[in-house]
């Protein structure tokens, strides 16, 4: 792992790489060298396949985490290339010419997050969400529960009591 | 080009034409694995109705509502959780987290019925087939626990090490072992009232486990002026409801408070609190009496803007809380940092000034817009047996008070203590201590009327005066002190065999029979205290309103029928710093309306 | 791979021209089109999903897939819940094998709490998902067996599977959705006489399987219907994230149980399965033979499991549990290939982020649109089974 993280830092510039376990790392790239990093990646190194491709929403520092996981089929270790992107204009260079699902991913990304990729075929259609009026759910201001509490009635006749609030009525009203 | 064998293979089915059918006869009465997590069950007189079922519950399944017939009582809210089987998806983390095992899941899982409503019901309360069914889901053993049931171990100093000095036994939880110990509340808030105070606990707890010290502190304060003496020497009223304390040790509320207190500097009090600028009212109130109800009421009065003055008879402040607690229990620095801060604030005390005497009551009345007392039991109460007037019959008060005074203790080296609370205790621990300077040895026994089950001491300051060598023997009661001229011979005693009646009244019952004897070369009489309320005149205490044994009566602010009177503390409602605590807050706030509305 | 097998879907004699995107223009108005919807109500569809098909007479010219008739939103719910309260809700990601989600989801949080989970409850850990592979393996080879037209097949193997559900039941107090991995250990040792009755259901499903075997897949029908159909080419395997039974029948040694050992894998005695044909005939043959492989992993897992211990490490009070901050993939081999959970903690008592990686998400989308073309809408189904997908674990 330390050796390709090495030779990785011959080619690009790579910020903070973590190695969580003996098997998986994660290293931090900006934006502008990602792709090309993860296709050298793909290409030279053997990260051949793409495990997974999803979004962390870091609404207190105003950008989205993207984390391409990738797995090295020979050397069984992973990888994941964590970007920052900003959540004011959130947009990511698309890997779809990389891997085929990768376009269901951005896809998702898009309709889950607001993550654009231009160029990722179909991207602006609906996946999961179709008719979805709402900013993006996934998206840490996205209030499920008031949502459900606007679209959903609740049943009647809950009630519940907090038990130290309770003991206060029944107990001691007064202090 | 199909081989013939493909051909012929497929009709191998035809065999299981003729096999039994699997399908099971009767689906409707097929009973379920031992282990089936199906309807649930509640045991609802174990249920305290803590609610960690309902809050551990993901789906909002469960309700706490009052049921009929189960009252709000001490340690048990009087709620029960009621299942909506319309959320629920048998998980079973509500059983997993119960704290007194109560709940459980029976592996019965058909239930038809037309009225949907009825799929919502209260466990135990409502009757169920499945109710009496042995079989089903529990909380498994062998090492699970969702929470953690054992309470985290406090250093104390080694009983050698311990028994010549006076320095704190209790060394006080790290901030680990703080954080681990405030890790096991599950925050049900059962312990609030039992708590005279009514302090925040679980608030508090949750600062310790967040990290956040300057929070903890304020919510002590909200309720509570004396952490760092409460912090010690509570009786932790609150730990004995603790649900945890069901299948486990109690939390250590007591010790988290303690923690809380130590961590904060005294020099950022006034700024973590947000007490450095106070509105000043201009109106004024004197306090009689610098223990925990006179100093809670001061400190809260001061908080809301009154200029406060308390008159102490004694050189130092804190009352019963320095004169009759230990030092090796509650340094006095600690009571000082507590006590300093409420000065701070701007009260004011003169020391040495006894009421009736250097000042009357009416010219207090005079002089402020209310007044306050707080007394205290001061006078030790005596066992009037034979023998008792002996110069070496002393009271335990009189010989705590003289420990802090720095006066001359007599020690000698048998010594009885009568009593079994914790001031017995105390003293029994502090002549042993002496004892063992004076000496090299320690040779005293307590002896109480209670036997050790009902001995209304703490129980780890029995054992812990058994780790320094005292003799503790309960179960007797006093007959006579044997005397010879100024030499006193030991303690006549014989068994006791009840202590209360059926009414649970006072009405000790003794076994002549069984009797014994304990040498001794001096008796300390510790039983109980009275109270002195000679300060009030004559004409006065007629007029006021009082009970039968001669206790002052007040209402719920703690105000006097004299009006401008209030009082609080031990001479109102029995020996405890905490209740002091919580009356003289009350009675802050019952003078503030008074005065308002004035 | 032979040359034959692979002509099935480059034979393109028949079909229009296709434009610069790589499909073909489709004109309704020519009225040589037709476009039918596969699903969501089908019973060749594994669970709920559509496929909107675009047909030249039955031939399918076209596809896209529809999901979301069943999104839940797990993720974005996990996000407002406690950890533990999470784990009730990750069983019902994947419907017929809980118990890969519960795993995951449980290792990947141990890991960033840093606990070690006690001998006991891994053994248990393994026969679960032993277990919870051989049930699913039955309810897809009826499955399989019943979209090309062979509902007895499944009528035996439903039957087998309640066999496993009924050790389930015993074992963990449910049968579908066991709730048994709870992060950091599991929720009961073996009961009395389990041993007993599992080997008992073990030898009934290997009897059965014989007959599965020879009703099933020495049959000439069946044989005619699958072999050389739905091929996936050994170069899709990466390029298209195939994983499981899918690469292994392709000729691709993937096993994750192999390549990244968890639990106890590494104290058992197996090879991966693997097939050549990377037919659906192979793919089902492939799945036949890891069934057989899970027995015997469970006849072995038996023999070496404890009856006593601890099953639970010690955890902070799980009403609290603040998971330090970090972020880790934990994964697994489930019936249809590598499953995982990705999870983000920002050192709250809340996760920040769980992503679940499941098979079905690259097999029943692009793998899918892409092999189904040209396909008879006859095969639809019985291609789609054979890829083995879960609905619920696309959507989450």
């Amino acid at each position: 792992m330390q050796t390709i993280i090495e030779n990785l830092q011959k080619h690009f510039q790579v910020v903070s790489y973590h190695q969580q376990r003996e098997n998986l790392g994660f290293l931090i790239a900006s934006k502008e060298v990602a792709v090309g990093l993860i296709t050298h990646l793909r290409d030279y190194e053997g990260f051949a396949h793409l495990v997974l491709l999803t979004a962390v929403d870091w609404i207190e520092d105003e950008h989205f985490q993207l984390t391409y996981l990738l797995h090295h089929p020979e050397k069984k270790v992973d990888l994941g290339v964590r970007v920052m992107i900003s959540r004011e204009n959130p947009e990511m260079y698309s890997i779809h010419h990389l891997w085929e699902q990768a376009r269901t991913y951005q896809r998702e990304l898009r309709e889950m997050f607001g993550i654009n990729f231009p160029g990722s075929p179909d991207v602006d259609k609906p996946f999961i969400l179709e008719g979805w009026e709402e900013i993006p759910p996934y998206r840490r201001d996205f209030d499920t529960k008031e949502y459900s509490e606007k679209t959903y009635f609740p049943r009647p006749g809950r009630e519940t009591h907090d038990p130290a609030e309770y003991m206060k009525k029944k107990l001691y009203p007064n202090e | 080009m199909a081989k013939l064998n493909d051909i012929l293979s497929p009709f191998t089915a035809w065999k299981h034409v003729v096999r039994e059918p699997v399908t099971i006869k009767d689906p409707l009465n097929r009973e379920a694995a031992d282990r089936y997590r199906g309807f649930h069950k509640n045991d609802i007189s174990e249920c305290i109705g803590c609610g960690t079922c309902e809050s551990i519950c993901q789906n909002a399944a469960i309700d706490l509502v009052p049921v009929e017939g189960v009252d709000t009582k001490d340690g048990d809210s009087g709620l029960r959780p009621r299942v909506d089987y319309g959320r629920c998806c048998w998980c079973g983390l509500c059983v997993d987290v119960c704290t007194t095992n109560s709940l459980s899941l029976s592996n019965e899982y058909t239930w038809v019925d037309e009225d949907p409503d009825s799929f919502r019901f209260v466990p135990g309360a409502e009757n169920k087939s499945w109710d009496n069914r042995e079989k089903g889901y529990k909380k498994p053993g062998n090492g699970y626990e969702l929470y953690n049931p054992k309470r985290e171990a406090m250093e104390e100093l080694e009983p050698e090490k311990r028994d010549q000095s006076f320095i704190e036994i209790v060394q006080g939880y790290s901030k680990e072992q703080a954080e681990q110990e405030a890790d096991r509340c599950v925050e049900c808030g059962i312990c609030v009232a039992t708590c005279p105070a009514h302090m925040g606990i679980p608030e508090y707890i949750k600062a310790i486990r967040n990290d956040d010290l300057n929070e903890g502190l304020r919510v002590l304060y909200d309720t509570n002026p004396l952490p760092e003496i409460c912090g010690r020497i509570c009786t932790h009223k609150c730990e004995t409801v603790c649900s945890v304390g069901h299948h486990g040790d109690p939390l250590s509320i007591r010790w988290l408070k303690r923690y809380i207190a130590d961590q904060n500097p005294a020099e950022e009090y006034k700024k973590i609190l947000n007490t450095e600028n106070l509105q000043p009212t201009g109106k004024k109130v004197a306090i009689i009496g610098s223990g925990p109800s006179g100093l809670s009421a001061a400190h809260y009065l001061a908080l809301m803007g009154y200029q406060c003055t308390i008159y102490e008879k004694l050189p130092a402040a804190g009352g019963m809380m320095r004169f009759g607690i230990p030092e090796y229990r509650l340094p006095y620095e600690q009571l000082d940092k507590d006590i300093n801060y409420i000065l701070s604030l701007g009260v004011e005390i003169k020391y040495n000034v006894t009421i009736g005497k250097d000042i009357t009551l009416e010219e207090l009345h005079n002089q402020y817009d209310a007044v306050f007392s707080g007394t205290g039991l001061h006078m030790g109460r005596s066992t009037r047996v034979p023998g008792t007037d002996h110069p070496k019959v002393y009271q335990a008060v009189d010989l705590l008070r003289d420990i802090v005074l720095g006066k001359e203790v007599p020690v000698e080296e048998n010594i009885v203590v009568i009593g079994g609370g914790n001031v017995a205790m105390d003293i029994t621990r502090s002549l042993a201590r002496l004892q063992k300077q004076k000496y090299g040895k320690v040779g005293v026994l307590a002896t109480s009327l209670e036997s050790e089950d009902i001995m209304p001491a703490d129980r780890e300051e029995v054992i812990e005066a058994r780790e320094e060598n005292a003799v503790i023997d309960p179960g007797w009661g006093p007959v006579e002190i044997e005397t010879e001229g100024d030499k006193l011979k030991g303690l006549h005693v014989v068994k006791c065999v009840s202590v209360f009646d059926e009414n649970r009244r006072f009405a000790p019952k003794f076994d002549e029979e069984q009797k014994k004897f304990f040498p001794a070369d001096m008796v300390v009489e510790s039983i109980g205290q009275g109270m002195d309320l000679s300060y009030l005149p004559e004409a006065f205490k007629e007029q006021l309103d009082m009970d039968q044994r001669g206790r002052i009566l007040v209402n719920d602010d703690f105000q006097t029928s004299a009006g401008w009177l209030f009082a609080g503390g031990d001479i109102i409602q029995g020996p405890d710093v905490i209740h002091g605590i919580a009356n003289g807050h009350k009675a802050a706030m019952g003078i503030d309306k008074y005065l308002s509305e004035k | 791979m032979s040359k034959k097998l692979l002509k099935w879907n480059e034979d393109r004699t028949l079909f229009p021209e296709k434009n610069s995107e790589g499909k073909i223009d489709v004109d309704y108005d020519s009225h040589k089109f037709m476009k039918i919807w596969h699903g969501p109500q089908h019973p060749g569809i594994t669970g709920n999903m559509s496929l909107e098909l675009t047909l030249l007479g039955d031939e399918v010219m076209d596809c896209e897939t529809h999901v979301g008739y069943l999104h839940r939103g797990f993720e974005k719910l996990m996000e407002r819940r406690k950890y533990i309260q999470c784990f009730p809700i990750v069983c019902r990601v994947a419907v017929p094998e809980p118990d890969f989600n519960e795993y995951c989801f449980a290792s990947a949080m141990e890991e960033l709490a840093g606990i070690e989970v006690p001998e006991a409850a891994e053994w248990l850990r393994t026969l679960v998902l032993e277990m919870s592979r051989l049930q699913s393996f039955l309810a897809w080879i009826g499955g399989q067996a019943g979209s090309l037209g062979q509902g007895i097949i499944g009528q035996w193997t439903i039957y087998l599977r309640d066999l496993i559900l009924d050790r389930f039941e015993e074992l963990t107090g449910g049968r579908i959705y066991h709730m048994y991995m709870l992060p950091g250990g599991v929720r009961g040792l073996l009961p009395d006489g389990f041993r007993q009755r599992m080997t008992e259901n073990l030898d009934e499903i290997e009897k059965f399987m014989k007959d599965v075997k020879k009703v099933m897949f020495d049959n000439a029908v069946f044989k005619k219907r699958t072999v050389g159909m739905g091929v996936i080419d050994p170069a899709w395997i990466n390029p298209f994230g195939i994983t499981g039974p899918n690469a292994r029948a392709a000729g691709v040694a993937k096993d994750v149980r192999k390549d990244n050992p968890y639990l106890k894998y590494p104290e058992l005695d197996f090879e991966p399965v693997v097939g050549k044909d990377s037919d659906i005939y192979t793919r089902a043959d492939v799945r036949r033979r890891d069934l057989l492989m899970t027995v015997d992993l469970i006849r072995q897992i038996m023999t070496k499991i404890p009856d006593k211990g601890d099953i639970r490490a010690k955890t902070p009070n799980v009403l609290h549990w603040k998971v330090p901050a970090g972020e880790t993939y934990s994964r697994a081999e489930c019936t249809r290939g590598e499953y995982g959970y990705y999870m983000v903690s920002d050192g709250t008592e809340y996760p920040r982020r769980i992503n679940v990686r499941g098979p079905s998400y690259t097999h029943a989308v692009a793998l899918l649109e892409k092999m189904i073309v040209n396909a008879n809408i006859a095969d639809v189904a019985g291609l789609m089974v054979s890829l083995h997908t879960y609905p619920p674990e696309i959507e989450r």
